[in-house]
């Protein structure tokens, strides 16, 4: 080939058209960036007195055992020898007279499971892209109508941090004349970097049975101690059609403490004013389903 | 040097240069939404990394790096859609019947493999050298230069016939 002929390729590829929203796209894109490093910072400084707490938690072994509320002030420090972190990824906000967007995706690092780590993060951004490109849309529509009031916050909080268990839950609140709720959870076992799904822990599928049964009977318990707590539960308002059963993958995740925790969204096993609620699952009705002893203590 | 220092230059290296950036995310992706997308997402990228920037005179290499792995993860999400953008449609229009010798050229250039084009356009069109062209494809030299041969002389053969 010619040089003549790469002068010629050369030539088209420099003529592809450069689209107009280049410009608006970089300067957008640049002031994310810009964000995204003082969050950094931040985080930096995080890290930094987390690692000044390891020294001390080094330093102090000896003292664990022989005190016990020593112990317990010591178990609150986070694992810093983990090195799986979640992060923020990027954050879109919209702050005008009526509308409000403030949607914040996480991102997880530091898993040796790569596909794990990117099909999560590529599912955190998927959704929370669509979650934004959704509410410019609607945005739009009524701005077209006559205008509104719309509201949207997304964000994370790392529920469980230990040694062996991350749990992440992603909520979603839109606020659209009355407001909704949602909440997702991601559990993931650090040690061997994989997925905890609710199905994962159990040996049948007898644990929906049990479960449920026993948040029943928590939803009128609840109630007796305090009549302002009311659950949509058979005996108590019936309504509105009663929670029956959690489904197989009903949100779930583990806490601190190792204790199972079954989530639903507001509106979803009682009124709005309950918003989101969890029920803490006592360990001892599930030995005789759970996977042996792992997570779940 | 801080991160605001490098704020600071990826800034002015992202507005300097981003019209390179978008034709070589086009180059992949031939669709002026996605290549912008891709743009997008590889100035945030590179904000989360800037941490893997240790200098800024790696700039350039590093940053035609992100574009080109950004652009690579596109589209093996998407693999299962073929794009065809406006210009390729109006090729096929008729009234441009004209540019036949170019329109064999430019397809020989995109029946390349990937790996191998990406090298044509960083060397000939964007004027990288070829240990540059390296540490942008994370590879060693001699691979480069093995492909780069390999594709002119591909290209050479497709022109004969």
């Amino acid at each position: 080939m010619k040089d003549n002929n790469l002068e010629l390729l050369k030539k088209e590829y420099l003529e592809t058209k450069i689209p107009a929203e280049l410009d608006d796209t970089v300067n957008k894109y640049l002031k994310e960036g810009k964000k995204m490093i003082n969050k950094k910072k931040y985080i930096k400084r995080i890290s930094t007195i987390t690692a000044s707490a390891a020294a001390v938690t080094i330093i102090l072994t000896i003292g664990v055992n022989s005190n016990k509320a020593f112990a317990k002030t010591m178990s609150e420090i986070p694992i810093v020898g983990s090195i799986i972190k979640v992060l923020t990824f990027n954050e879109y906000k919209i702050d005008e007279d009526t509308y409000h967007a403030d949607i914040e995706t996480p991102a997880i690092e530091g898993l040796e499971n790569k596909d794990l780590e990117s099909s999560l993060n590529e599912k955190y951004y998927d959704e929370n892209k669509e979650l934004y490109d959704k509410f410019m849309l609607e945005m739009k529509d009524l701005e077209v109508n006559g205008g509104g009031h719309m509201g949207i916050d997304s964000g994370y909080v790392v529920k469980t941090d230990t040694e062996n268990i991350l749990s992440l839950g992603r909520y979603v609140v839109n606020t659209v004349g009355s407001s909704s709720t949602t909440f997702k959870y991601d559990t993931i076992d650090k040690k061997t970097e994989v997925l905890i799904t609710l199905p994962s822990l159990f040996k049948d599928e007898n644990y929906i049975e049990i479960i449920s049964e026993n948040i029943k009977k928590q939803m009128v318990e609840q109630h007796e101690n305090d009549e302002n707590k009311i659950y949509w539960v058979k005996g108590l308002e019936e309504l509105i059609t009663p929670f029956e059963k959690i489904s197989k993958n009903q949100d779930f995740y583990i806490n601190q403490e190792g204790k199972l925790i079954i989530s639903f969204d507001k509106y979803e096993v009682a009124p709005g004013y309950m918003g989101v609620v969890e029920f803490e699952i006592p360990t001892e009705i599930l030995l005789d389903v759970l996977i042996g002893i792992g997570y779940i203590k | 040097m801080g991160n605001d220092n490098l704020y600071k230059e990826i800034e002015n290296h992202v507005i300097e240069n981003k019209e390179k950036f978008y034709r070589l995310a086009y180059s992949y992706v031939k669709n002026s939404d996605y290549a912008l997308d891709i743009v997008h997402e590889s100035i945030l990228k590179a904000f989360s990394s800037i941490d893997s920037l240790k200098r800024s005179e790696f700039i350039k290499t590093w940053f035609y790096r992100i574009v080109v792995n950004t652009s690579i993860d596109f589209l093996r999400k998407q693999k299962h859609i073929t794009v065809v953008d406006e210009e390729t449609l109006s090729i096929y229009d008729t009234g441009k019947l004209d540019k036949y010798e170019d329109i064999d050229l430019k397809n020989a250039l995109e029946d390349l493999p990937k790996n191998y084009r990406i090298i044509i356009i960083l060397r000939y069109f964007e004027d990288l050298k070829l240990d540059e062209i390296a540490e942008v494809l994370n590879e060693n030299v001699n691979t480069i230069k093995t492909r780069l041969y390999k594709s002119l002389e591909i290209l050479r053969i497709k022109m004969i016939d």
